[in-house]
């Protein structure tokens, strides 16, 4: 998957880029609007990651740029503005989705794997790792050919885990995922052990191996 | 009271002094005047006197001026002060009492002295006097009536133009596209306040959509730091060499950075709020938003092996969904949070009003402090925006928001 990072700032734009380069995703990143538009003018990406807020002009720029050149990249807008006329404003004109400033990577990395699954595959598509095996559309999940049963939020979370697989995430940015604001950090955490546990064991239960593996006191990492 | 009677009292007042102190000197003018006038006639009847009795040598008492006005009295006095004095007349045609004046001298006839005394009637005099304080006031209810007919009628047609300027600025909305106009006016003052409003609505346009500027900018200059700060501690926990101890450092410095941007949030979304900046609405059917909420809050509830019952009457409300969703996660996290295990939550709708009530500790809430900033409780772990934020959004929509406590439990009340 290619993907081009459009963000001003440099701490976060080199954050981005490492966290996303791995499975053989190339990433490229820039600063300005008109960099922006050199890039996209030059190359074709997959997926386009676009900060409204540039130093030389509004990212809105990017999404009027694609659209009068008919290129299907998938934008996913992420800005400091919590503002729902500009996020109204970002996904009428084009964007697939919208992400608020401060989000963690591995929201942004499900949130980006999404709407580019979205994009490229038409909805109808599988997400496999090796023995489980996801249907998108349908919402269901089977273990060697065998389908189990989850809960929305083990659901939520099994494909958290596969977008971000082989990365460390934190009880924070899986609490953040599964409730958004309406609950404190500090509520969630008991559910996300229940939730997890809940995963394991049907998975388990169905011949699968445990990938899961526990971070002491800091998160999960779902990895081969 | 209206600028109009203010002016009418005042002006009514002014004249009536005016006049009331011309009549009283009016008064006085006429009455020396007249007084004059009587002397001057009776020294000129006095004079015809003296000569009448110093030319014959008959008895003075025989002679009478006009009917017994002229008194003689014989006095064996040789000196008396000539002097006019006021006294009574005594009309002999009409039978009665009037006022007069008199004239009182020494009068000498060869060797006898007689004192002379000579009245006449003031009758004329206080006709005059009458009459002219007839027309005097006759003019003071004339004027007063002319001066209530033009403040009533005149000064409202020229305050006219102001009463316009006055509607427009009632319906002034600092959101709306429109401007202030101000119709034109003929009266150079109406002019000069239509375009003092005219400007200083541009200003404080002006000055607002700065300020909502300034909203998204402190939004984005807040944000994109703990954007960094997240991410850089996402990417170093991915480092398998970190210790137990260093994971709990970072864990900690994570809820940190969580705390501090809801906080950044809520501080925006109240600025928004008291600017009046969230003026999206729609129409929104409360029934239904509180179930789904209900459910979004079920694993909470269950937890804590709470009872939740609810009375749900339809209710539509035109409102923010943003600032519904925001109001309705407040009620349910306060409700659960502050419960006791096992306690219950009652939820009611009507189309007056929303109430929930939730089991808890048994001592009652300030109901005036805990709706202002940053307060909380003991074991609350937000910042103590939530109940302000709950305020605010209520008072946008003008509905009112009301804590009560009773044994054991607490209720909060929304009145649409």
């Amino acid at each position: 998957m290619k993907i081009l990072v459009i963000e001003d700032e440099q701490g976060l734009r080199e954050n981005i880029t490492s966290y996303l380069n791995v499975d053989g995703n190339i990433c490229e990143s820039c600063s300005t609007l008109t960099m922006s538009l050199q890039k996209l003018s030059d190359y074709d990406y997959d997926c386009v990651l676009l900060d409204i807020g540039l130093p030389d002009g509004e990212g809105f720029g990017v999404l009027e740029y694609l659209s009068i050149k008919q290129k299907t990249e998938a934008v996913l807008i992420i800005s400091a503005r919590n503002s729902l006329d500009d996020k109204l404003k970002g996904l009428n004109i084009g964007a697939d989705d919208y992400l608020t400033k401060p989000f963690h990577l591995a929201e942004l990395k499900a949130r980006l794997m999404a709407v580019y699954r979205r994009k490229a595959f038409n909805t109808s598509n599988k997400l496999v790792f090796n023995e489980i095996s996801v249907d998108m559309q349908g919402r269901t999940v089977e273990i060697n050919q065998t389908p189990i049963i989850l809960t929305r939020k083990e659901y939520d979370m099994l494909l958290y885990f596969m977008a971000n697989k082989g990365k460390v995430i934190s009880k924070n940015a899986i609490a953040e995922h599964l409730w958004g604001d309406e609950m404190d950090m500090y509520d969630s955490f008991d559910f996300i052990y229940t939730h997890i546990k809940n995963l394991r064991r049907k998975i388990l239960e169905v011949g699968g191996r445990d990938y899961l593996t526990s971070i002491y006191g800091m998160g999960y990492k779902f990895t081969d | 009271m209206k600028l109009s009677q203010h002016y009418t009292r005042t002006s009514v007042y002014a004249t009536l002094t005016v006049l009331v102190i011309g009549a009283v000197i009016y008064y006085f003018a006429i009455n020396y005047i007249g007084t004059q006038q009587l002397d001057r006639a009776l020294q000129q009847q006095l004079t015809e006197a003296e000569e009448y009795i110093r030319s014959n040598d008959g008895n003075p008492q025989l002679y009478d001026l006009d009917r017994d006005h002229a008194v003689f009295v014989k006095t064996n006095r040789q000196l008396l002060l000539k002097r006019f004095f006021d006294t009574t007349y005594f009309n002999p045609k009409e039978q009665r009492s009037e006022a007069g004046r008199a004239v009182e001298d020494l009068v000498k006839q060869k060797d006898s002295n007689y004192k002379v005394v000579i009245t006449v009637s003031r009758a004329g005099q206080k006709n005059l006097i009458e009459l002219i304080s007839i027309i005097t006031l006759a003019l003071l209810a004339g004027l007063l009536a002319v001066l209530f007919v033009i403040n009533k009628y005149m000064l409202n047609g020229l305050w006219k133009p102001f009463q316009l300027t006055l509607n427009e600025i009632k319906q002034f909305n600092i959101a709306d596209v429109n401007q202030f106009k101000g119709k034109p006016s003929k009266v150079d003052e109406f002019t000069e306040l239509n375009g003092a409003i005219r400007e200083m609505s541009l200003r404080v346009t002006h000055d607002y959509l700065n300020l909502k500027q300034f909203t998204e900018n402190a939004s984005h200059e807040m944000m994109t730091p703990l954007a960094v700060v997240t991410t850089k501690l996402d990417t170093l926990i991915q480092d398998e060499t970190l210790s137990a101890e260093q994971l709990g450092q970072i864990a900690g410095i994570y809820s940190s950075v969580n705390k501090s941007s809801r906080l950044n949030q809520s501080l925006l979304l109240l600025a928004k709020l008291e600017n009046k900046l969230v003026t999206e609405e729609e129409p929104i059917s409360l029934e239904t938003v509180i179930e789904t909420k209900i459910l979004q809050f079920q694993e909470l509830i269950e937890k804590k092996e709470l009872t939740i019952r609810h009375t749900l009457y339809p209710r539509q409300i035109v409102a923010s969904k943003y600032l519904v969703d925001i109001l309705l996660n407040n009620f349910f996290s306060n409700a659960i949070r502050h419960n006791l295990p096992g306690g219950f939550i009652i939820i009611d709708l009507n189309f007056d009003q929303l109430s929930i009530k939730n089991t808890g500790a048994a001592n009652t809430l300030n109901g005036q402090q805990i709706f202002e900033r940053f307060q909380k409780g003991k074991d609350s772990q937000g910042a103590g925006l939530g109940l302000t934020l709950v305020k605010n959004i209520c008072q946008l929509y003008g509905y009112t928001i009301q804590y009560e406590y009773e044994t054991g439990w607490h209720k909060f009340v929304v009145t649409f």
